[in-house]
């Protein structure tokens, strides 16, 4: 019940919370000094030219009717057209948002898969040098540059060794789109080929961002651990006879992950926060590349664009964390 | 004010038997040093303005430690003046965004009104989108400088704070001395400021440290993207963007500013990690209890 | 009336035009797949759109225009046209078209000419600029299927030279997939509808464009041995992977204007050759005359003096690139061969700084974003003017806010490093757009507007006598150079890498090399 009212409250201030983003990106970016139009009309434009294309955008009219333009726009599901590319945003975004996710999944995958692991040998070999070298490791992925980890795993991995390749999705024109995630659609039609392709150039940009959510999944793993085993309720497993190891994996872990799971929101804020630089270095066509390009270009819809797709799924991360730990600790739903 | 002596000699000395936390202010120490003392340590301190093009693209040697750039200017001698940047960005970001968030904060979890509600409304706002993108937005809105990436760490941060101690001036709200006090006619400043402010101010340290270090992170990498100061500064998320042009064969180029970095966020987690265990017993660190 | 004779080294067209053409559908062996390594993204394949060198590719090789620019230095050849007539009063221009069909097997025709050029007229993108003002829209007309006459609505030296710009449409083709008045831009960004060597098979605005040769193009394919069947431009922004890729032969050719230590390891490569050209892009520094103190001739020549161009030149690009002391490339007729330009002295530009009146503000240098050389050119002349006195600030910004600013005066930075490519072989590519008052606030991002200069230029961009072109380009070089309106540094070379499999490759500084149908490989 009261996850109930949580997820009513929350949605009731879903539409206002984007329009508010909308009203702040809207104004960053409309009192950017450049002139996109100038821009798009090309080197030897005239300025016959250049008042043309501000009509045909619209970008002649004051800004606040632009800004309702586009509001009503939004509502019929019409971002606009970007003003470099000539396309509707929403056919880039829709083309932007498989890598970005097909990316972050196998990232999150794989600080789990290794994170969690990990955080239970820390918290069971307590003091051990095991743990201290793993506490290193945790507190070098949050502190290392993304970016510039990026850059080391090229410069050794693809560079020096040329073991990956060195940055991109897939090598050509990969599989054809069913989901729009290379690695399914290429299983799907049976090419091989090409999903090893996608495989070997998903390595390093996924592990770059695994590494600093790997070292948050290990850490709250290895706290959520130590807690359980501290807790009577182990102790009376461990009175009854079960097994250290089997008390550890099966019992332990599962209410250990509990914190992990509700952590999710903050990891996958982080995730995507890197993602933009990450994808930046290794040329991934995902959501973030789109955005740091947008900005530069100063492309307005597509900037708009870009920060309504990425605060309705931020929103909705959010929403479904904060509904997860209302369930797991009903003090918090407020 | 003796309180607040004997408060701090407690700190420093706890500081100085937990190993990590000692680590991570010897960390920052070093950092402020070199960042004062950057024309005393470094080699050739004329080389973040003036250029040597023969010289360039030279591997390290015992006169250039960590090689030469693009502009045959000495790696190391720019990454010490890059530390008085960022030091600038972080410390300065930092400060401005704490003292619009936590007053908005304050203000917010006192009173229970609509003026409370818009603000934390506002603040959700911000809290949408990760923080860098909207600080890629404003930077390259206002042009690439110094001061315009401190506003946009800054104008983009200060909602953290603001919901950070909104939390905790509400659960502050609750504890019976507080309740009590305001039972007894105490105005609200008073109650903000003497028991709801001093009650948050271990959990704010502590969130400051770490977020010098994510701050930093964040700075670096709007230089990266170019947003951040324009060429020739020092900058080290520059540094390493006008590197990649030059890979692999100048692997030195990237090398020194990206550990530069790593030390320096990671000398700051330490050091909060540290600071949590002394000032935060709540959210202290499983392996100790 | 009296037959083409445009300029010397252009050839006397009407008389070379009889270019063998047949129907020689030419099924040859596998000539294999050419993979090129694009640094820029084809966001749109509409030839009338875009009018940049970085995306000629699906221009020349998927359309065909009247003439065409080849070879360096470039000629005007002519193309879909057998001959052209240009009237006595230079005002009247009629083109014969050879057969030639489309892709989809119309015959190519003067109509299609005609809709051609009103669209780009109409469309005001691109190209347009060329045009505007010299031809009216619906100006164009078309006696029969195969006369085409231009008729100017003033006199322009430059006119044909721009011609190769009116790539020619499938007329019915495309009006059939109007959306609405979009003149079929939606259709055209991702179709083709054009008569060129190649036909487009696969396109994604993410990835690049494919496409195979299309065995009925007009001018056969006799010519070649083993043409390629398919051509691929792949967009790879990364310098590092371009360069990878060219080394491992996943690619087959990427552009030329690489920094020299990506040449010199592609040099080294076992897999790459790298085919060096003298090319026609030029790198200066724009000054904002419009503003004190850069409208006094002294600081300008200050600023001259200042800049380390032979640092820049041997050390920065280790020679790669050949000193050019005037605003008009050194291999491009017009240029004066016995001017020596500026070199770095500070004692000269301290004695010149010194005969400016007035305080010196903080100058402020521009510089493009993500384009090292700006930087670090904007950085030595920083070096040098903080060493007689003069206060700098560096902004490096973005291409598009850079280009927004260039057409305001207030907005204009006071100096600002840049390229100006070849977008047709004429002097006036440079010198017009550069510096003729009339093109203030358009092309002209000086604000510079000299009478003696301005006069040499209009005359040349009218007269149709060779001999005073020339002459007057030659003086207007000198007289900007010694009225110091910019920093004029170098001369770009072309150093395109391709695989060592690759032939035939034919350089011109307007297509870079990148008008497949002459290349084979083995």
């Amino acid at each position: 019940m009261r996850a109930l009212v949580l997820l009513v409250n929350r949605m009731a201030w879903f539409v206002p919370t984007l329009l508010g983003l909308l009203v702040i990106t809207f104004t960053i970016s409309h009192i950017i000094p450049a002139d996109p139009i100038a821009f798009i009309a090309g080197d030897n434009a005239t300025a016959e030219q250049i008042a043309a294309l501000k009509a045909k955008f619209g970008v002649d009219k004051p800004v606040y009717i632009q800004l309702w333009n586009y509001v009503l726009g939004v509502a019929q599901g019409d971002f606009g057209v970007s003003l470099y590319t000539q396309r509707p945003i929403v056919d880039d975004l829709t083309a932007r948002l498989p890598a970005t996710l097909e990316l972050a999944f196998v990232a999150i995958l794989l600080s789990a898969f290794i994170g969690i692991p990990l955080g239970v040998l820390a918290a069971v070999n307590r003091n051990s040098w095991l743990d201290h070298v793993l506490r290193v490791f945790t507190v070098s992925g949050l502190a290392i540059a993304a970016f510039w980890l990026a850059i080391l795993f090229q410069l050794l991995f693809a560079m020096e060794l040329g073991w990956t390749p060195l940055q991109g999705r897939v090598d050509g024109w990969g599989p054809d789109v069913i989901t729009g995630f290379f690695l399914i659609d290429s299983a799907i039609a049976g090419d091989w080929d090409i999903f090893w392709d996608c495989v070997a150039h998903m390595i390093l940009p996924a592990i770059t961002l695994a590494f600093p959510a790997m070292a948050t999944v290990m850490r709250f793993t290895r706290a959520g651990v130590l807690d359980a085993i501290n807790s009577n309720y182990v102790d009376y497993q461990q009175a009854m006879g079960v097994p250290r190891r089997v008390v550890i994996w099966r019992y332990v872990l599962r209410n250990a992950l509990i914190g992990t799971v509700t952590q999710l929101g903050l990891i996958f804020g982080n995730l995507i926060a890197n993602a933009v630089v990450v994808e930046a270095v290794f040329d991934w066509p995902g959501l973030g590349l789109y955005a740091v390009n947008s900005i530069l270009q100063s492309d307005y819809n597509a900037i708009m664009g870009f920060t309504l797709v990425m605060g309705t799924v931020f929103i909705i991360a959010n929403l479904l964390v904060d509904i997860a730990h209302g369930l797991i600790d009903p003090r918090e739903a407020r | 004010m003796g309180q607040f002596f004997e408060n701090t000699v407690f700190i420093l000395r706890k500081l100085a038997t937990d190993r990590t936390a000692a680590v991570g202010a010897f960390i920052i120490m070093a950092l402020i040093v070199v960042a004062i003392a950057a024309p005393v340590l470094s080699t050739h301190p004329q080389d973040v303005t003036e250029f040597n093009p023969p010289e360039r693209l030279q591997g390290p040697s015992m006169d250039h430690f960590f090689g030469t750039d693009r502009m045959g200017s000495d790696v190391y001698s720019r990454l010490l003046f890059g530390a008085r940047i960022t030091i600038a960005i972080a410390v300065i970001a930092i400060g401005v965004s704490v003292l619009i968030g936590v007053p908005v904060g304050l203000i917010a979890g006192y009173y229970r009104n609509w003026v409370s509600d818009a603000l934390m409304r506002v603040s959700d706002i911000f809290l949408a989108v990760p923080q860098i993108v909207l600080a890629i937005a404003i930077a390259q809105t206002l042009g690439p400088s110094i001061e315009n990436v401190i506003l946009a760490l800054s104008a983009t941060y200060w909602p953290f704070w603001a919901r950070l101690v909104y939390a905790e001036t509400r659960s502050a709200l609750n504890e019976t001395y507080v309740e009590a006090s305001i039972a007894l006619g105490a105005s609200p400043w008073r109650v903000m400021l003497l028991h709801v402010l001093p009650n948050i101010s271990s959990s704010l340290i502590v969130r400051t440290t770490i977020g010098m270090g994510g701050t930093i992170l964040t700075a670096a990498a709007l230089g990266f993207l170019g947003l951040g100061p324009p060429a020739p500064s020092p900058e080290w998320g520059r540094t390493i963007a006008e590197s990649r042009e030059f890979l692999p064969e100048a692997w030195w180029y990237a090398t020194a500013p990206g550990l530069a970095i790593f030390l320096v966020v990671m000398g700051f987690n330490l050091l909060g990690d540290g600071l949590r265990d002394i000032l935060d017993p709540r959210t202290r660190r499983s392996s100790d209890g | 009336m009296r037959l083409f004779d445009y300029a010397p080294g252009l050839g006397r067209l009407a008389a070379a035009a009889v270019i063998a053409v047949g129907a020689m559908a030419t099924p040859a062996a596998a000539g294999g797949k050419f993979v090129f390594a694009n640094s820029s993204a084809y966001d749109t394949l509409d030839p009338h759109a875009v009018f940049d060198v970085g995306r000629v590719a699906s221009r020349i090789n998927l359309y065909d225009g009247l003439m065409r620019w080849q070879d360096n230095p470039p000629k005007l050849q002519p193309w879909l046209a057998e001959k052209v007539e240009i009237s006595d009063d230079g005002l009247t221009y009629t083109f014969t078209l050879r057969d030639a069909t489309f892709h989809d097997g119309s015959p190519v025709e003067a109509s299609d000419v005609v809709y051609s050029i009103d669209r780009i007229l109409e469309l005001k993108k691109g190209a347009y600029s060329l045009f505007e003002g010299t031809i009216a829209k619906g100006s164009t007309k078309a006696p029969d299927a195969k006369t085409v006459v231009f008729t100017l609505s003033k006199p322009s030296a430059i006119f044909l030279a721009t011609v190769p710009e009116i790539h020619v449409l499938n007329a019915e083709l495309v009006q059939a997939n109007y959306n609405g008045d979009d003149l079929g831009t939606e259709w055209l960004s991702k179709n083709d509808a054009g008569s060129g060597s190649f036909m487009l098979k696969r396109y994604d605005p993410a990835i690049g464009w494919q496409a195979e040769r299309f065995a009925d193009h007009f001018y056969g394919w006799d010519m070649v041995e083993d043409p390629l069947d398919e051509i691929e431009f792949r967009t790879v922004v990364e310098i590092n992977s371009r360069v990878l890729g060219l080394m491992n032969g996943d690619f087959h050719g990427t552009d030329g204007y690489l920094p020299q230590d990506q040449v010199k390891r592609l040099r080294d490569s076992e897999n790459v050759y790298v085919d060096e050209q003298e090319s026609m892009r030029i790198f200066y520094s724009i000054i904002h005359h419009g503003r004190f103190p850069m409208n006094d001739l002294n600081f300008r020549k200050a600023l001259s003096y200042s800049f380390d161009y032979d640092g820049f030149i041997n050390n920065i690009l280790s020679g790669s690139v050949a000193r050019d002391p005037v605003p008009l490339p050194n291999n491009m007729w017009g240029a004066p061969q016995d001017v020596e330009g500026y070199a770095l002295d500070l004692d000269k530009a301290k004695e010149y700084l010194a005969k400016v009146e007035g305080d010196i503000p903080e100058i402020t240098l521009g510089a493009l974003a993500g384009y090292g050389q700006t930087e670090q050119a904007a950085a030595l002349l920083q070096n040098g003017l903080n060493k007689i006195g003069v206060k700098t600030k560096i902004v490096a910004e973005p291409w598009p806010v850079a280009s927004g600013k260039m057409r305001d005066e207030q907005q204009m930075y006071d100096l600002l490093f840049l390229w100006k490519s070849t977008y047709y072989a004429d002097p006036n590519n440079w010198l017009g757009e550069m510096y003729a008052c009339e093109q203030i606030g358009a092309r002209n991002s000086s604000w510079y507007c000299n009478e003696e200069v301005d006069k040499l230029l209009s005359e040349a961009r009218v007269s149709t006598d060779q001999d005073l072109r020339r002459a007057n380009y030659e003086k207007a070089n000198k007289l900007l150079m010694e009225d110091a309106a910019g920093i004029f540094v170098y001369n770009t070379k072309w150093f395109g890498p391709f695989n060592k499999d690759v032939k035939g490759v034919r350089f011109s500084p307007i297509g870079n090399g990148q008008e497949m149908r002459w290349v084979s490989m083995d």
